[in-house]
């Protein structure tokens, strides 16, 4: 329980010197200069920023922070307190949020949180918000997807990869990277070569699902929600491998990478203000595109950073 | 005195008795917290007499008429010892509460039994006593302390008297008045309770239930609500607190109730805040860390006893006021023991399961040692005995615990850049990386304020953050819908991580 440090300088009965005034007193005081920049400027914004200081706490009887204390003394006081299992609430691990503007989603443990942020928010698209289980597979999704060259260029030469990683082979069309899979690497041939997998629950609001699969599709019945926006309508219908659809929401970037207005995006559930997410390094985030208190962020295609791009989705509740 | 053990003994008979009572306890508490919210959180207690344990259960409610015919017996009686015995039938009587309305509507009872207090008898003394005992532990608002209140004057006076059992007596009796309205606590304060409060803890010393008496009617007249302005002062003046100071030692034949009724008198003379330098020059502050620092011996060592807590909290309480009295180096001597701070960090951890408020208390403590201008030789000492490791392992807790080490963690971060280093290498930063995914967006921000006092303060703290995988966090950190946590992790990428944090212009065309 107790580290037995702690232990040790409690319980030791000879006479250490122990006294405050005694231990060494480290340096206090920051170096004046910073590596990065001037640091006058630097602390100057770093103050507007940051506000801790440091201060006592005066706390007066009546505060609720005694509130625990208080009913136990009194407890005690009315002979009420002897009692061998007794129900007094106990300290609680903190639950983890995930951050990402329009997901919090609450978890119990960090490794739950992790898996995730890990699934559903790495390697994500910024074009059409599908996140891919890993850094190449999303390169190559960009690459097949959202790459105008890469379609002129497939008339020509042998553009599909194999998607197993250290094959290297390239295939003029899907069908045959697919065929390559299922004969070479074993893949069973109802893997979702086609079609996402839709993993997330079904509080995410879908897009408008024009029905253009194969026959591979694989749907939940997700219920559709109205009023979706159109602009959807000129991405690409057919799911990818593996892919895990994010509700597209109107706000993302049309196919040229433009912002668009955004329109709110009715639910039969809690109205959930998300929009994509945008990173403006230097200005302020919120630009408001309704009368709503929501803010929205949308993040410029050409944006992206190294460990996976963050988008907003649509999926609030609890996973446990 | 507080016959726990007695109750423990009555709650373990059956189990069916168990539940009920936990039923009944749960119940009560919910009661208590919405009484404090309220500002109406009061308590009185009832001695029990030794013969009341033996005839538990066997008694009847006598009926009105009967309770009338005993009183009339004891107002026209002459023959003392048959009086006594009248007078002990009606005590026994007023046990039960019906009792009590019965009797007040009697004409002049309340004279009576104050006769019978000031009698000629002692037994009859005793008895009359005990009757007015009852009457002030009443549940009905009608047997008030206005009503007793032709009473008080005597009960004071017999306060510097040399019976123990009969002052106790008086005691908790005063002390069940105290709560009951403003006026009552001025007409006792007029009436001289706090000099006989003085001198009663001194004759009665050796004697520690009459001890613990005086340290219930005293935490009653004093954390009552409204308490005029005249109270406190009356009190720190009065030279109680030397006597409330000796009392606090842990002395393991008698238990811990007078210990404990002192200590809850210590923190509402210092949370009033009336005249704290006042306590601390008479020692206050060395009395309770000593204390402390004994106590934290015991739970280093796991023999908590029961109702340790309940010293440890005001103990706490009473600490944590009395440090923003004045500059801590004039505290300090009052403050060597660098045990004091072990202490402070073996609660939290002793007591996290049981008392998470108890934790919370104690590292708020933490936070008024290592939170002034000349708090360095604490933070300092914090390092040196290794014990910011304890605070570490505490950040997963919620209930205000982990804000409360985020913000010594804070303190201790302001000192300097020696502090940040040493608090690194405590593991500060990949225990960051988890507060940082926590849900409580407090707990978020305050980790993002310590994390930019730590990598402010040297850039290789800002490299061992990103070698503990902390940039990505950071990084979806950006995107929460609080703006006060978007700005702050904008600021730590753009300053503290320039080399790290590239825009990928690459990813799509």
């Amino acid at each position: 329980m107790l580290p037995p440090e702690l232990i040790q300088l409690l319980t030791a009965s000879d006479l250490v010197d122990l006294r405050i005034d005694a231990i060494p007193k480290l340096q206090v005081g920051f170096r004046p200069e910073s590596l990065f920049s001037s640091f006058t400027s630097q602390d100057g914004e770093a103050k507007l920023t940051f506000t801790f200081i440091p201060h006592q706490i005066p706390l007066n009887k009546d505060h609720e922070f005694f509130e625990d204390g208080d009913i136990h003394r009194h407890l005690y006081l009315q002979n009420l307190s002897t009692c061998p299992a007794y129900d007094s609430p106990t300290a609680r691990q903190c639950e983890f949020r995930c951050h990402i503007s329009g997901c919090s989603q609450v978890f119990s443990t960090v490794e739950d949180y992790e898996h995730h942020y890990n699934t559903l928010h790495r390697h994500v698209c910024s074009s059409c918000q599908r996140s891919l289980p890993s850094a190449r597979l999303l390169d190559i999704h960009i690459q097949e997807w959202h790459d105008s060259l890469f379609s002129i260029l497939a008339e020509r030469q042998d553009m599909y990869q194999c998607l197993v990683e250290g094959c290297g082979l390239k295939y003029r069309t899907r069908e045959q990277r697919k065929d390559h899979m299922i004969k070479i690497h074993k893949y069973p041939s109802d893997f979702m070569f086609d079609k996402a997998k839709r993993i997330k629950n079904i509080k995410i609001a879908k897009k408008n699902m024009l029905q253009k699969g194969t026959s591979m599709e694989v749907s939940m019945s997700v219920s559709e929600p109205k009023g979706v926006c159109e602009v959807l309508s000129d991405q690409p219908e057919e799911e990818e491998y593996m892919e895990i659809n994010h509700s597209l929401e109107p706000g993302i970037l049309d196919p040229a990478g433009n912002p668009i207005n955004t329109v709110e995006l009715s639910t039969d559930h809690d109205t959930a203000p998300i929009l994509s997410v945008t990173i403006q390094p230097t200005t302020n985030q919120q630009r408001p595109q309704h009368n709503r208190e929501r803010h929205s962020y949308r993040v410029p295609r050409t944006v992206c950073f190294g460990q996976g791009s963050v988008q907003g989705f649509r999926g609030r509740g609890r996973r446990i | 005195m507080w016959r726990l053990n007695a109750v423990r003994h009555k709650v373990g008979r059956q189990g069916s008795d168990l539940e009920e009572f936990k039923f009944k306890r749960r119940a009560h508490e919910k009661e208590l917290r919405r009484a404090r919210k309220d500002s109406q959180l009061v308590s009185k207690r009832l001695l029990l007499n030794d013969d009341d344990e033996e005839e538990d259960g066997t008694m009847d409610t006598l009926a009105s008429d009967q309770v009338v015919e005993l009183f009339k017996m004891v107002r026209h009686g002459r023959d003392l010892v048959k009086k006594e015995a009248d007078l002990r039938a009606l005590r026994k009587a007023l046990r039960s509460p019906s009792a009590h309305l019965i009797l007040i509507k009697q004409p002049n009872s309340i004279a009576i039994l104050v006769t019978n207090l000031c009698g000629p008898n002692p037994q009859c003394r005793l008895e009359a006593a005990r009757c007015l005992h009852e009457l002030s532990h009443s549940p009905h608002s009608e047997v008030d302390s206005l009503r007793l209140r032709q009473a008080t004057p005597y009960l004071i006076t017999f306060l510097s008297g040399q019976s123990p059992k009969f002052t106790e007596l008086c005691l908790y009796t005063l002390g069940n008045m105290c709560p009951d309205s403003e006026n009552v606590r001025d007409m006792l304060l007029a009436q001289g309770i706090i000099p006989a409060l003085n001198n009663c803890i001194q004759i009665h010393r050796t004697n520690l239930a009459v001890v613990e008496a005086v340290g219930f009617t005293l935490s009653q007249l004093i954390s009552a609500n409204y308490v005029t302005g005249r109270i406190i002062p009356a009190v720190l003046a009065s030279g109680l607190i030397p006597h409330l100071l000796s009392v606090l030692t842990l002395d393991s034949q008698f238990g811990l109730g007078p210990v404990i009724e002192c200590a809850w008198c210590l923190h509402y003379l210092a949370c009033s805040n009336v005249d704290n330098g006042a306590l601390v020059a008479q020692g206050t502050l060395l009395r309770c860390t000593s204390l402390l620092v004994t106590l934290g011996g015991v739970v280093a060592k796991g023999s908590i006893e029961e109702g340790m807590e309940l010293l440890i909290w005001p103990l706490l309480r009473c600490v944590g006021n009395l440090l923003l009295s004045g500059p801590l180096g004039a505290l300090q001597p009052q403050l060597n023991d660098s045990r004091l701070l072990a202490a402070l960090c073996a609660f939290p951890q002793a007591f996290l399961q049981t008392h998470p408020a108890l934790a919370r208390e104690s590292v708020w403590v933490l936070n008024n040692l290592t939170a002034a201008a000349d708090s360095s030789m604490f933070c300092s000492a914090l390092f040196y005995l290794n014990l910011v490791p304890a605070l570490i392992q505490l950040l997963p807790f919620s209930h205000g615990i982990n804000i409360m080490v985020l913000r010594v963690l804070g303190n201790i971060a302001h000192q300097g850049r020696e502090y940040c280093l040493h608090l690194a290498q405590a593991g500060l930063l990949p225990a960051l990386c988890a507060t940082l995914k926590m849900a409580d967006p407090e707990v978020v921000t305050f980790s993002l304020e310590v994390l930019d006092q730590l990598m402010a303060s040297d850039p290789q703290l800002a490299e061992e953050f990103v070698r503990q995988s902390g940039l990505p966090v950071l990084e979806a950190i950006q995107y929460s819908n609080q703006e006060t946590i978007r700005l702050r992790a904008t600021h730590l990428l753009e300053h503290h991580l320039p080399p790290h944090c590239t825009v990928d212009t690459s990813a799509s065309p």
